[in-house]
């Protein structure tokens, strides 16, 4: 979806996918200012705030880890700006301090943050429930379920946030991030300039003395906030009976497909819970009158069902509530089929019978793997030739993570996004054991590099590979500090990494991992030198290469002699353009990027001549 | 109005994601109550790629197992592993070129002969039909067209509940103006190899 995102006037109805829309519901609130670091699956919404910003109106930045987004938003707030921040879910836990402080500062000009949560794991190392954060730094939740959602909610998140002075919470899923559907737009507003600043330190500044009047005034506005859920449209009770359903976020999708295919819509009891926390009490309690059970639909943690226990203990309401404990998993993204499982066990109902078909076990597995062409590749492969199986691999959260895959086998243990330098350093302390930890570019300056001062001054021993693809390459190729190129052209006000490293105090060894023996060499001195050594393999991306169109064209490679020879090299290295063709060595010519790094380990591959 | 649920398969870069979103294009503009799921992430990194339509008035864009009325095999392997999400007596258009995945490749896991992974289809579906993409692509100017073919295959088998004209509106009216003309030649391939 392009420029159509921006046009002034409302009535249109454009087929969108949800992070699109929560970008139209931003621009129609009036947003001055987003902030973000990219991580599926939230990547589309800064992505398309980048990609409209010279004709938008707006400031963007692609901040350097979510900390620092949460913050520079924080500041722009106060400064009077609608401010719109976006970052996956494991990103909140970067910008956690703040975060925990920034209710009790409040945000005058309008503050939204959107967590991206991802149940099931899709693309992040967990699937935490980040409705607990609403809960720990006292913000109110907002949670769309469909494409139309998503545009309407962001701007009532909006809205709340202004109305209260406070931030607010905008929480969605990987399933609504990536849903389509058609969503009508509304007009967008004429901006007003920001409301300005007055200084009052005891407001701002949370002192020991200040905090403590902070944290009451917070209680306060959460009591009012609730009182605000309790009327509010996002909040929606359909149908009657004796069966209730809450629901939140994509488990309403499934219940009103369920609810369809049951035959049991306008039978039962609905509440469509938009806003979520603080919980609206009193609807829940007048929802609750005549109901027999009250059914809690929502994915991961079971945080409505238990507030909703303690609303009917506290209130003396017998009504059963089954949630998490009773039929539905504690783990997971949900489904039609879960919710509607959970609707039929509600009623009565006898549960479906289904025939599927059983897929042969030993069907080859599609694991996800860096593309042909990669420069990681290059640099593991070199890394393998060089130390073997007797490092500890400390690995990081990039493409490069994939590197787990045999033969490359190049990632030990992981935790977070630049652990690698600070868990390989205590492992490598307790153990004695060598350690090589890798890290992206911008992954080393989102978080890495805090862990290499640290290396530094704590006398630590460890080889840190930066493998340097001059971008971000896992959520979508977003530029970072170091970059020289994004899609609008050269980046002028880059920040140096290898300047950055020398500063930290180890000068970094620099090779272009494509070319095997020089990268070898450097590794090999490396290996034989102690205390912390950095090497950075720096060779763009081919993917982001051909985005900001400064893609050489290079022919591919292709099998000149004897292909039974290439067998060694097709095991150890494991480029994706590899292929048997009935038994036969090849090379395809179409998934080939030409990086002639396979022609440097094997006699028998050579370039593809130019025709004619 | 007849409610249809659609789930698409095929290998990160294959192009699934843009025919899903023609797809469901089409029947938008054909008046229908669409909506369309998909997960990016890691799995574009040449992993399986799979994706919804689900026309007629559904609000949830997932399909549970056994719940799609059409399954689009963009690949036959991919195909066949997501089988299990067709309900028995389906329709299933499947492409018959493999992309082998690397461990293929390498010769660790063997890619299975092509009739070992149609057959199954074949006997699941209540119809099925399956297309050489590749060439026919080719054959219609490029190969990255070959989604195209199968989107033409089913329509013109009658999966879709719209017609051909819906398909070629949408392809002219949504794609690139300089790939118009190689989708609409490739989408009438798709159409007459079923007849051949
Ligand atoms: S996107 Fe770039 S960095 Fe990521 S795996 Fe592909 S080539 Fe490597
Ligand atoms: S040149 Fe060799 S290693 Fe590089 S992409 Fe082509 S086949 Fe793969």
């Amino acid at each position: 979806m392009g420029k159509e995102l921006l046009d002034k006037e409302g009535g249109a109805r454009h087929f969108l996918l949800g992070n699109e829309a929560i970008v139209r519901g931003a621009l129609e609130a009036g947003v001055d200012m987003v902030t973000c670091y990219p991580g599926t699956p939230s990547s589309e919404v800064p992505d398309t705030f980048f990609r409209l910003s010279p004709q938008g109106p707006y400031r963007f930045e692609y901040s350097v880890n979510e900390k620092v987004a949460l913050e520079v938003g924080a500041g722009a707030s106060l400064a009077g700006a609608r401010t719109f921040v976006t970052m996956k879910h494991v990103g909140v836990n970067v910008a956690a301090d703040p975060l925990l402080t920034l209710a009790y500062v409040g945000s005058p000009g309008g503050f939204v943050l959107l967590s991206a949560d991802d149940p099931g794991s899709h693309s992040s190392q967990n699937e935490q429930d980040n409705r607990w954060y609403a809960r720990l730094a006292g913000l109110p939740c907002i949670e769309p379920g469909t494409a139309q959602e998503c545009k309407d909610f962001t701007r009532a998140a909006m809205e709340l946030s202004l109305t209260f002075g406070q931030p607010v919470l905008l929480r969605t899923t990987t399933r609504v991030n990536h849903v389509r559907g058609p969503v009508t737009f509304a007009a967008l507003p004429e901006k007003t300039p920001p409301a300005p600043f007055v200084k009052n330190p005891f407001r701002y500044v949370p002192l020991p003395a200040s905090a403590r009047a902070m944290r009451l005034a917070l209680l306060d506005k959460l009591d009012a906030l609730s009182a605000a859920a309790d009327i509010s449209p996002l909040n929606v009770v359909s149908g009657q009976g004796t069966i209730g359903f809450v629901a939140s976020g994509i488990c309403r999708a499934y219940l009103h497909d369920a609810l369809f295919e049951t035959g049991l819509a306008g039978t039962v009891k609905v509440l469509d819970l938009g806003f979520s926390h603080p919980l609206p009490k009193n609807l829940i309690a007048d929802f609750a009158e005549g109901l027999d059970a009250l059914v809690v639909l929502e994915e991961v943690d079971p945080i409505v069902e238990e507030e909703i226990r303690a609303l009917f203990q506290r209130r003396g309401i017998s009504t059963a509530v089954v949630g998490k404990g009773e039929i539905l998993p504690r783990f997971g993204e949900y489904s039609p089929e879960i919710v509607e499982g959970a609707v039929r066990a509600a009623c009565g109902l006898p549960a479906r019978e289904k025939t599927l078909y059983a897929v042969p076990a030993d069907l080859p597995r599609r694991p996800p793997n860096m593309c042909a062409g990669c420069p990681h590749r290059a640099s593991y492969h070199a890394v393998r030739q060089v130390f073997g199986d007797e490092p500890v691999y400390s690995s990081d959260i990039g493409c490069y993570t994939l590197g787990i895959q045999p033969p490359l086998s190049c990632a030990d243990f992981l935790f977070c996004m630049g652990s690698s330098v600070s868990a390989g350093s205590g492992f490598a302390a307790v153990s004695g054991r060598p350690v090589v930890a890798f890290i992206g570019d911008s992954t080393f300056f989102h978080s890495g590099i805090t862990g290499l001062i640290n290396a530094v001054a704590g006398g630590h021993e460890l080889l840190l590979v930066i493998l340097d693809n001059r971008t971000t390459g896992m959520t979508g190729h977003q530029p970072h500090p170091g970059v020289d190129h994004t899609i609008f052209g050269e980046f002028s006000s880059k920040v140096d990494l290898a300047g950055l490293v020398a500063a930290c105090g180890v000068t970094p060894v620099r090779v272009n991992p494509f070319n095997h023996k020089a990268t070898v060499a450097a590794l090999t001195d490396l290996k034989e030198q102690s205390g912390v050594r950095v090497l950075i393999a720096e060779a763009p991306c081919p993917i982001h290469a051909r985005k900001v169109k400064i893609a050489r064209k290079t022919p591919p490679a292709q099998v000149a002699g004897d292909p039974a020879k290439c067998l060694a090299c097709r095991d150890a290295l494991a480029c994706p353009a590899f292929t048997m063709v009935e038994g036969v060595f090849t090379i395809n010519a179409e998934s080939c990027s030409g990086c002639m790094y396979c022609v440097q380990l094997s006699p028998e591959i050579k370039a593809r001549k130019k025709d004619g | 109005m007849q409610r249809h649920r659609i789930f698409l398969t095929g290998v990160g870069g294959q192009g699934t994601l843009t025919s899903t979103r023609l797809l469901a294009l089409a029947a938008m503009d054909a008046g229908l109550d669409v909506v369309s799921g998909e997960i990016h992430g890691m799995a574009q990194r040449g992993g399986v790629v799979e994706s919804t339509v689900l026309l007629g008035g559904f609000t949830s864009p997932k399909i549970s197992p056994g719940e799609a009325d059409i399954l689009l095999g963009f690949e036959p392997l991919e195909a066949l592993r997501a089988l299990p999400m067709l309900m028995q007596g389906g329709f299933a258009a499947v492409s018959t070129d493999p992309i082998p995945p690397l461990s293929s490749a390498l010769e660790r896991e063997p890619y299975p002969p092509l009739e070992t992974l149609c057959a199954p289809i074949r006997e699941w579906a209540g119809k099925a039909v399956f297309i050489p993409c590749h060439a026919l692509g080719v054959a219609a100017g490029n190969p990255q067209s070959a989604n195209t073919v199968l989107l033409g295959a089913a329509c013109a088998a009658g999966a879709f509940p719209f017609d051909m004209a819906a398909m070629e509106a949408a392809i002219t009216k949504h794609l690139p103006p300089k790939i118009v003309d190689v989708n609409l030649a490739a989408l009438r391939l798709g159409a007459d190899a079923l007849c051949g």
